[in-house]
């Protein structure tokens, strides 16, 4: 396996020498791979972009790119593409010289750059566009101008900043698949910044989760989800239900949780807790069966406190486990079924789709 | 657009107050334009006298203006200094606009007062400053005296007016300009200066016009050879009052409206061009 | 791009040229002059030696016959270096007459016996008053509050601060009356610019455009041009006194120029401008959704105007009223031109100083006060009204 193309070596950034925005990152991207860095505003994502762009200098550790240390390398000199969150598109030149730019800079003859600009446009299937000025774009069109200007001078890494961030939903979804086969043609290294995780687990091979500025988990996208390394990454990824809890009992990959209520819930182990440590059991909604379905280890009865209707589901609010807001996802294949509020029903999930995890500390 | 309906009531209320209104609107814009106004026939006139109505109506005085080295000397003094004025105040303002842009650093507001003093202090009171320092230094009477002292009058107007276009500028185009390879001097010339030019632009005529009205400087630091166009006109109102400079007026009045079509002309192509970088349109 | 370091360092490079002109070019030339304001440094550089012996002496009766004799010394070897000026101007603006007292004694030096303090008195009985020479040993600098307090009316003593004898109330008056005219001058721009951007900003974009040549023209206009229309236009036999007779509406000449009237006049127009162009532009960011709201909560015409469009529009005010203030405060020419004696400003009687009776210390001491006038101004300005930018910038 050839070498990373990007490695953090205990990399921080503080603005104003006291508070940390990014602690000690370590972390490599190979060639060729699509790594997504997620995580709420304020969390390090973004700054830790910037310093790989060349727009923040790390307060320190190493960040190398390419085997060559990039610490003093200015911007201009690093050669990574970049796709601003609002396009940064030079409003006073047309869209080929937009693209032409950057192949202006490397001091790429005329003709080769009206080729290469015209196959960039190709690619994201705005040739017939490339005299206009950006302003007179759709937002989606600015969109790809804006890739195919990070793209059109061959770098080896593309760093996007929630690039989708200012488009609307179905227009986003779209371009997401857009940019997924973009990527897969190139075979191009892509960074990219959201804090929207759908987009994160649809397009990348994996997934940073950034949180105080440090990366809670770097995984698969499958992973991310299923296997969430701590109580954050449970929460901030899909929904969960989180039941507080004490460990009772530990029996290898398992253990058993003695919730608020007094009942007992088998589940993984996620972190290491010992015995009467206090525990989060972290519980995908739609993990959770119920009425007829309810089978598994665990199987408690609930009261419906709440039926909510979303058309493709149902959600019911249960009261169950020292908790009101208890939800399970149902999928009807027949309808709505005669549950009602105030129901008591069965409810039941295999412990291997719940796991315990140390509490967030606040 | 704003609407009249909102303030005062309902269109149909198009009554006594309104026309009242209009009537008082109407009366304070002819003072501001009559005065300037009545120099035009005043400085066509074939008599010897200031008077209304004018004897007759003739260019002699406008011959005497162009013939005269007095006037001539001055006028050709005021637009190199104006120039002169205009180059350095525009140089030095739109760098340091553009470095204060740039620069994240405590202090800004006071480094901006700091600069632009000279244009809330008493043009009095910089003009006996510079007049005691410039004698000083040697330059006591001299247009490159003249020049510096103009340039710190004018550099305020450039600073604010670049500073302001700024404003727009969104500085993630400063990053893509970088991600691309443009080095800092590349990306200012190529990205920047473009955006900012309208600002770059009315700035630049605020400072020649500054330097081209100014009079108080040059009251104190220009000797006779040194006389620019106000300093004359000042010297001609204080000696004897001839009718050529009611000419000299009309002249710098058409002159100042030529700056004003110039610098009303880079508005609207600016504001035509949407000249609101960075904000993508729907 | 950069990282912060290397950007503060280009932008301190951008910055640099011309923090440098304007600290070479304006703030050491201000620092200088207004330090002229109490520096005293005129009788210790022409008459050193006396100077540091009336520095030793306690002040009490006369000083000692040493000081005598080296004043008189002194003093002759100053004027035959041509060096005596500045001193004898520096003490006789102090006190009327010691110029000659001091010139006479210097001509009497080769005839004055030991000891000098007697031939002295015998000379002029004025050298054996204690106040004088308290007086010289005040001016032995190095610093003074002589200038500034004159500028205020006032005079030092021995005991302290006294106000100057009765008719010579010169300053006082004269800030009283730079600030009225600037008052005055404010109060009538803000209230006719008011109706003014309220019509413009309602107008018809075309309208309104048309309507804001007019006052843009004489805003570009240049302020010696404006103040020369009103020159010519109210001279006695200018064109409004030939047409007020043409109409038999007088009979002779009204005197126009060289009045209050005229500088009034003069300044409002050359200023109003100032007033109307932030107004226009409070105004026109004013969304109509405010009143269409106040109409809508039942408000009616005349208090929609007064509870909500008059508070919105009072930053436009306060900044063009600043502006207009500020500017008036500073005026020069057009007081020079069309007024009258009495009715010239603070920056008159400086330009006078520095020019015409060559007394730089005054010139610098109303300079001093001038520019705190202005600046205590603006910090209340910016007190009182919430959010005040201050940027006398143009359209």
């Amino acid at each position: 396996m050839s070498e990373p193309l990007i490695v953090f070596d205990k990399v921080t950034k503080s603005y104003d020498g006291a508070t940390q925005v990014v602690k000690s990152l370590d972390f490599a991207v190979e060639r060729g791979e699509f790594v997504t860095l997620l995580g709420p505003s304020g969390s390090g994502k973004t700054t830790t972009l910037m310093m790989l762009a060349g727009f923040e200098d790390p307060s320190g550790g190493t960040i190398t790119f390419d085997g060559r240390p990039l610490n003093n390398v200015p911007a201009h000199r690093r050669g990574i593409g970049v796709v601003f969150q609002n396009y940064a598109l030079f409003p006073h030149m047309s869209v080929a010289a937009n693209l032409s730019f950057p192949l202006e800079m490397q001091g790429v003859g005329r003709a080769e750059r009206e080729e290469r600009v015209r196959g960039a446009l190709d690619m994201v299937k705005l040739d017939h566009l490339g005299d206009r000025r950006p302003a007179q774009l759709s937002g989606g069109q600015q969109q790809r101008v804006a890739l195919a200007r990070a793209l059109v001078f061959r770098p080896k890494l593309v760093l996007m900043d929630e690039p989708l961030g200012a488009l609307d939903k179905q227009l986003r979804e779209h371009m997401q698949i857009e940019i997924k086969h973009i990527h897969e043609k190139l075979g191009v290294t892509v960074v990219y910044v959201t804090h929207d995780q759908g987009e994160a687990l649809t397009m990348s091979d994996r997934v940073a989760v950034f949180h105080h500025g440090r990366i809670q988990q770097l995984a698969p996208p499958a992973e991310i989800y299923e296997k969430p390394a701590n109580a954050f990454v449970a929460s901030f990824i899909g929904e969960n239900n989180r039941l507080d809890g004490v460990v009772a009992a530990r029996d290898g990959a398992s253990c058993l949780l003695r919730l608020a209520d007094g009942g007992e819930v088998r589940a993984q182990i996620g972190e290491d807790l010992p015995v009467g440590a206090q525990a989060v059991l972290a519980l995908r909604p739609e993990k959770v069966l119920i009425g007829s379905e309810a089978q598994g280890e665990n199987r408690f009865e609930a009261e419906i406190e709440e039926l909510i209707y979303f058309g493709d589901h149902t959600r019911l609010r249960l009261s169950f486990g020292g908790s009101d807001d208890f939800s399970a996802r149902l999928t009807f294949k027949d309808g709505l079924g005669p549950l009602k509020k105030g129901d008591r029903i069965p409810v039941a999930w295999s412990a291997a789709n719940c796991l315990a995890l140390k509490p967030e500390e606040s | 657009m704003a609407n009249t309906m909102s303030v005062l009531g309902p269109r149909r209320k198009a009554s006594a107050g309104r026309l009242a209104l209009a009537l008082v609107t109407g009366l304070i814009l002819l003072f501001l334009v009559a005065p300037i106004a009545v120099v035009f026939p005043l400085s066509l006139s074939s008599g010897e006298l200031l008077v209304l109505p004018t004897p007759g109506y003739s260019l002699r005085w406008y011959t005497d203006f162009f013939t005269s080295s007095r006037w001539l000397d001055a006028t050709w003094n005021s637009f190199v200094v104006g120039i002169a004025t205009m180059v350095l105040a525009t140089l030095l303002g739109t760098l340091a606009a553009f470095g204060i842009f740039l620069g994240r650093f405590r202090g800004k507001a006071l480094l901006l007062a700091v600069l632009s003093l000279p244009m809330v202090t008493p043009v009095i009171v910089t003009a006996i400053a510079m007049y005691f320092a410039l004698s000083m230094v040697g330059l006591g009477s001299s247009l490159t005296g003249l020049v510096l002292s103009h340039t710190v009058l004018a550099v305020p107007f450039v600073l604010l007016t670049v500073l302001a276009s700024l404003q727009n500028f969104d500085q993630n185009l400063l990053r893509a300009a970088a991600s691309l390879g443009a080095n800092p001097v590349v990306s200012f010339r190529r990205v920047v200066l473009p955006l900012i030019a309208p600002g770059v632009a009315t700035g630049a005529l605020f400072a020649f016009a500054t330097s081209f009205d100014e009079l108080i400087v040059a009251l104190f630091i220009a000797s006779p050879g040194q006389f620019t166009l106000p300093r004359q006109m000042y010297a001609g109102l204080r000696e004897f009052l001839s009718p050529t400079i009611a000419a000299a007026a009309v002249l710098l009045i058409l002159f100042s409206v030529l700056l004003l079509a110039v610098n009303e002309f880079i508005r609207q192509r600016a504001a035509a061009r949407g000249a609101a970088p960075g904000e993508p349109t729907p | 791009m950069l990282g912060m370091s290397r950007r503060n360092l280009l932008a301190a490079a951008l910055i640099a040229p011309l923090l440098l002109l304007v600290t070479l070019s304006f703030l050491l030339p201000l620092g200088a002059t207004l330090y002229r304001a109490v520096d005293d440094s005129e009788f210790s550089t022409a008459l050193p030696r006396t100077a540091s012996l009336l520095r030793a002496w306690d002040g009490q009766g006369l000083p000692p016959e040493e000081a005598f004799a080296s004043l008189v010394a002194e003093l002759r070897q100053a004027q035959q270096d041509q060096a005596a000026g500045g001193v004898l101007a520096r003490l006789n603006f102090e006190e009327t007459g010691l110029r000659s007292l001091l010139l006479q004694a210097s001509r009497a030096s080769a005839r004055l016996s030991a000891p000098v303090k007697d031939s002295l008195i015998a000379l002029n009985p004025r050298w054996g008053e204690p106040e004088l020479w308290r007086l010289f040993k005040r001016a032995t600098g190095p610093w003074t509050s002589l200038y500034l307090l004159r500028s205020l009316d006032m005079r030092p003593t021995d005991q302290g601060v006294a106000r100057a004898a009765g008719g010579d109330a010169v300053f006082l008056p004269l800030f009283w009356r730079t600030f009225e005219i600037s008052l005055v001058t404010t109060l009538i721009c803000a209230l006719l610019a008011y109706p003014v951007a309220f019509t413009l900003s309602v107008l018809p974009q075309g309208w309104a455009n048309a309507g804001m040549m007019l006052v843009l023209i004489p805003f570009w206009t240049s302020i010696l041009v404006r103040t020369t229309a009103w020159f010519i236009i109210l001279q006695r036999e200018g064109p409004i006194n030939a047409l007020l007779m043409a109409m038999d509406i007088v009979d002779q000449p009204m005197a126009m120029i060289f009045t209050r009237f005229a500088v009034y006049l003069a300044m409002v127009h050359v200023l109003l401008p100032f007033a109307i162009l932030p107004l226009y532009g409070v105004m026109k960011g004013i969304k109509p959704d405010y009143m269409r709201a106040a109409a809508s909560l039942g408000a009616p015409g005349w208090r929609r105007f007064l509870r909500i469009y008059l508070p919105l529009t009072m930053p436009g005010v306060a900044a063009g009223s600043l502006m207009v203030f500020m500017l008036s405060v500073g005026f020069y020419i057009t007081p020079a031109l069309v007024g009258g004696s009495g009715d010239q400003m603070v920056s008159y009687f400086i330009a006078f100083f520095t020019n015409t009776s060559v007394n730089w210390g005054m010139a610098a001491a109303l300079a001093t006060l001038l520019m705190v006038m202005t600046g205590l101004l603006v910090v209340a300005a910016r007190l009182l009204v919430p959010g005040f930018r201050s940027g006398g910038v143009k359209v």
